[in-house]
Order: C-alpha cells, then structure tokens, then sequence
C-alpha cells in the first residue's frame, strides 16, 4: 500500500501527453479532453471520476486504446501507439489490457466458459492450455460450478465475476473497469470490488476504474477529477 | 497466422448459427427451394435424355431413314414444319424398287403409315396409326412379339395381302379390355383382319404417339385400306455402323436423280437423336436458368438476415473488437456464417432434389447428375460469399466505442 502512495519511484505504465480530443458537431465542435496530461504507473489502483459529460468516458476509451486522440500521444510500456494499425492495436488490446464493463458484455446463450475463453480466440496460447487457464480464472472468481451457465442464468454479481475472469485470461497488466459496479445491488457490488482490491494487492495488477459515485472512488489508491475535460486533481 | 483458427471461426459460427434455428431455416429457405428445383429440372433433363438415348438404340442401330421433304435444317435442328413434311410427301413402289436394285447387302424396309379407326367386337379405338411395311420391320425396329403372344407376319402373308394385324401392347388392352386378343378379329374400314400378335410393352415414346398404341400390318394390305400405293418412309439397314455414312450418300445420290434435294431427306438415328437431345438441352437450360433466379433471390435474403444480425449483434461485435479482434477476424466470422448458412440451404436443396427425383422416377424419366450437385453446391457457396460480403464487412468496419454503446 505504502508503495502505492508514493509512486513517484516507479515504472510508468501508460501515459498520456497532451491529450485533446474534439468531436464535431456539425458547425459547433468541443473537447471531449482539454490538453490532459496524465501517467499510470505499474500496480497502482487508481480511480477517474467526475460529472455525467465531464469526459471520463472519453478518457477511459483513449486509455483504453480504443479511440484515437484528436492530439497528443499515448505512451504505453515506453512505446507511443500513435503510429499502430488498427490490428496492432487490436493485438496490443488482447494481451496488455483486460476490460470490465457496465454492461457485463457477455455474449448471450453463451456458457461461462466459452465467454471467458473469448479474448483467447483472439490470442497466441496455445489451444491445449486454453480451457485450463479459463477454468482456473473461473475458479479465482469463485464460479466453478457455474462453468457451463448461460449469462441468463446467472446474478449480475455473477455475470461481472465472469467478465472479470474474461478480462484477465490473457493475463493483463492493466485492467479498466467502467462503471463497473453501476449495474449492481450494493452487496455485489462490494464483492466486486473485494475482487479488485485483491488483483492488485495479491496480484500487482494495475487498476483503473471510471466511477460516477465519488464514495467508490475513494476506495482507490489516487483519484482522478476530472471536469469539462480537464483534470482538476490527481 | 489466422487468428482465430479458421478451426475456432468455424465452431463459433456454426454456435451462433445453431442458436437462432428458425432463423437458419427461414433465411435457407431461399437457396434450399433455389436448389431443389435447380436439381429436379436438371435430373428430369437428363434423364429425358437418356430415355430418349435408349428409345433409339431399342429402335435398331445401323438404320437410315428415308423421309419425303426436309427434315432438318442445316445447323442440326428440326426445319420448319419438318415431321409435318413426313406425312404431306411421299415416295413410291418405284422408288424402294430403284434403292433396292442399287444398293447390295442391305436391308430396305418400306413403311406407310394409315391412320384409321379400329374396332373389335368390345369397343373402337379413333385414329390409331397403323403402320404397313414388310416381314422385317418387326425384327428391325424390336417389335417381333416375344414367344406366347403370337408371330409378326410373313413375306408370303404380305405378298398375298392377308387380312392379318399386330397389335401394340396397349392398344390390345384397350380393343380386349377382359379377354386375350390374339386370335380375336378386328375391323379397319370395313376390312376384317385377324390379330396374329400382341408386341411386347414399349412404354411412352418420346413426342409422337406410343409404339404400344399402335398397330402393324403388311405394306400391301395398307395400300389396299388407304386406296394408295404411297411410301411415307424407307428404312435402310446399313451393315454396319461404319458403313452408315457412305450409305446415306449413296442413298442420296440415288434420290437426287429424281428429287430435288429438299424434297427428301436422308438421315440415321443418330442424327434424330442429337436434335431431340439438343432441343432437350436448350429447355433444361431454359428453365434451369430460371431456377437460378431464386438461387439469387435467396442470396438476397442470406445478405438481408445477415444485415439484421449485424445490427443485432452490434454489441457482441465492439465487445469483440475491444478484447482484440481485428477487423478482418471479424469481416472473416460473418463471411463464413453467411457460407455456412447458403451451404446449409444448398445441402439441403441437394437432398431434396434427389428425393424429388426418385419420387419422379417412377412415373418420369429423372436422374440426377454429380455434376448438377457439384454445380448446385458450388453455386450456393459462391453466393453466400457474395451476399456474405456487403455485412460483413460493414460488422468489420464498426468502430468498437460506437458499438458498445449500442443500445
């Protein structure tokens, strides 16, 4: 914990330089993201939070190489991303980056397993070690007996353990959780957190997790306010 | 490497597919009913064909015929108003005199057909062809009555113009619906004639009427009956089927030197058959083509479902290109569902053309064809890919935000 806190001696994950990003709207265009500078280092627990618009969001996609900044460059592991093609970034996805979601995002009349095995088809592990790795991060989630349940049949807590074992089956350095806990009753979403604090304190797994509900954010190691896309406070 | 597997693209396609089963029947339905009928019609062509092909070899190899007026044209086909032609002109005594004083060491059958009313003491059959030739007409064209069911006639009974008559095998059912008709008495114009032989049952005969509804008696009884002494056609057996060729030209030559050159043809049953086969052809095509059609109507409907699912799936597919699918994992997964989804249609088309075909069978002339199953199937697939690719490509193209925002 105490390591967190000080970060200032340790290895920078992502970072982002001069982050603008401006969407057009017919004649009138804003920023999404105002010049925000950030870094990410490896195994801190940090969350972005802030009002509905404020461009967490946005921030979120760009961390999560899924959008492209309108300037400014994105640096992960030492390496700026910026000149990628759209399936070296898919390939730098798969294996670097592990997603939760809102929405859960399971695919429907699809068992447990098969979801988890997801980001694998996409992957270079080898198809013998495949199911083993699945069954495991099931395990770790506590769903071993739910292996071959639909997500219709399953909680919503339960429906999130799983895309958490989805997220961490290529075995990722950074995990981003999007409001990961919005769609949960109060006592599934303290469990899912439970998870999260436990990759990144057992683990070392670096978190980052956009949040409306500014009592969860404190839950992490630093937070990030960020407003009218501009970070106020890191 | 393909990524994934085109092993693991497979499997997961066929999953998706098999989780909306009615939707895969209905979407197949377009390319199952296009392939069926596609199948059906090609199978009934050939196997029309082939009916035909046997009609012929059954009528006798190594035989020329000699018709009054232009049977074919030039290119092959029938002429105008060619078989017509056959029963407006005619030949004479003179002329089966002449060939058969010309050439050697073949055989010259001549024939007159008349077409007349036959009655037996039970009912009367209207305007049956009966056909006037020589003893060897019924070895010739296979009509010799097998053993039980009577003789054909003899060069005495013809020469002597004996009252006697074969009947075709349908036609003696239909004059004696309860009795036997050999030995029984017919009457034709007034003329009493004594049935002598019933020929064997040759079914239906392509176009004209059946062998089976006809009758068969000597060539100079008919000319007593239509009061003529006209020929209507010559048969010629060549010795054999080398000789064909040179024969007809002779044959030619000899009819030159008193016809005009389109006022008789000369021709082998090869040549017949080649332009049924060919007017065979032309409609099996025809209508195969048209067949087509719904072939690409239900590619239409391939590519429609597949929009749809596109749109459906919107979501599973940011989710997907978020966990690392590039574009072309993706443009590949839709391809081979939409393959998959015609390949199904085109199997089961294939099925159930050839069910149709052996239900046809037993009253038709069908077979079906490997090649029109190659084509069929090869057909089905090509179209699921082009159908495939107008949805697939727009699921490639879905930018992976847009997507999982997708309500």
């Amino acid at each position: 914990m105490t390591k967190s806190l000080s970060p200032n001696n340790r290895k920078v994950v992502l970072e982002l330089k001069n982050i603008t990003k401006t969407y057009i709207t017919g004649i009138n265009s804003f920023n999404a993201l105002d010049n925000v500078n950030l870094k990410i280092y490896e195994g801190e627990f940090m969350s972005i939070t802030g009002p509905s618009g404020s461009g967490k969001s946005t921030l979120m996609h760009i961390i999560g190489l899924l959008d492209n900044p309108t300037s400014g460059e994105v640096i992960l592991n030492g390496k700026n991303i910026a000149k990628l093609k759209e399936h070296q970034l898919a390939q730098v996805r798969n294996v670097t980056l592990g997603f939760v979601f809102q929405q859960f995002n399971l695919l429907a009349k699809t068992s447990s397993l098969d979801n988890v095995l997801l980001p694998l088809l996409y992957s270079d592990v080898p198809k013998k070690n495949r199911q083993n790795i699945a069954l495991e991060l099931l395990d770790k989630v506590n769903l071993s007996d739910k292996i071959t349940n639909t997500p219709a049949q399953l909680s919503g807590g339960q429906q999130q353990r799983v895309a958490i074992a989805r997220a961490l089956v290529n075995n990722p350095k950074i995990i981003l959780a999007d409001e990961p806990t919005g769609n949960l009753d109060s006592k599934s979403g303290i469990e899912i957190m439970k998870l999260f604090h436990h990759l990144n304190e057992k683990e070392g797994r670096t978190i980052v997790f956009v949040t409306h509900d500014m009592d969860l954010a404190k839950e992490a190691n630093r937070t990030i306010i960020i407003k009218d896309g501009k970070i106020l406070e890191k | 490497m393909l990524k994934p597997s085109f092993n693991d693209l497979l499997k997961s396609s066929f999953r998706s597919i098999l989780k909306n089963k009615s939707r895969t029947i209905l979407t197949s339905l377009g390319i199952i009913i296009g392939v069926t009928s596609v199948i059906l019609l090609t199978s009934i062509g050939n196997g029309l064909k082939k009916y035909v092909t046997d009609q012929f070899d059954s009528l006798g190899a190594n035989s020329i015929y000699v018709s009054p007026g232009k049977v074919f044209n030039d290119n092959g086909g029938f002429a105008q108003g060619g078989m017509a032609n056959m029963i407006l002109n005619s030949f004479t005594q003179k002329d089966v005199q002449n060939l058969k004083r010309k050439l050697l060491d073949v055989e010259i059958t001549p024939a007159s057909a008349v077409f007349a009313d036959i009655s037996s003491s039970f009912n009367t059959q209207k305007a049956i062809e009966i056909d006037g030739s020589t003893e060897k007409f019924g070895e010739n064209s296979n009509l010799v009555p097998s053993a039980g069911n009577g003789r054909w006639f003899t060069e005495e009974e013809n020469s002597k113009k004996t009252p006697v008559i074969i009947l075709g095998y349908q036609l003696a059912q239909d004059l004696f619906p309860k009795s036997v008709a050999l030995g029984k008495k017919v009457i034709i114009k007034g003329k009493t004639l004594k049935v002598i032989g019933v020929s064997d049952k040759k079914g239906a005969s392509f176009g004209g009427p059946s062998f089976d509804k006809q009758a068969y008696i000597p060539l100079n009884v008919a000319f007593d009956l239509s009061g003529k002494n006209e020929i209507q056609s010559i048969i010629i057996k060549a010795k054999n089927k080398d000789s064909i060729e040179a024969t007809k030209k002779e044959i030619t030559n000899i009819m030159l030197k008193k016809y005009d050159k389109d006022a008789f043809s000369v021709f082998d049953s090869s040549q017949l058959l080649n332009s049924i086969n060919s007017i065979i052809s032309m409609l099996t095509i025809g209508l195969t083509g048209i067949a087509a059609i719904s072939l690409v109507v239900g590619g239409i409907g391939i590519m429609n479902i597949m929009l749809v699912s596109v749109t459906e799936r919107t979501r599973e597919i940011g989710l997907r290109k978020a966990i690392g699918a590039y574009p072309r994992a993706i443009l590949i997964q839709f391809l081979i569902e939409a393959v998959i989804l015609s390949c199904i249609g085109g199997a089961t088309g294939i099925l159930l053309g050839y069910l149709g075909t052996l239900a046809i069978k037993s009253f038709f002339p069908a077979q079906v064809t490997l090649s029109s199953v190659i084509l069929a199937f090869g057909v089905s697939s090509v179209v699921g890919i082009v159908f495939g690719v107008a949805p697939a490509r727009k699921a490639s193209k879905l930018s992976p935000i847009e997507a999982l925002r997708y309500e």
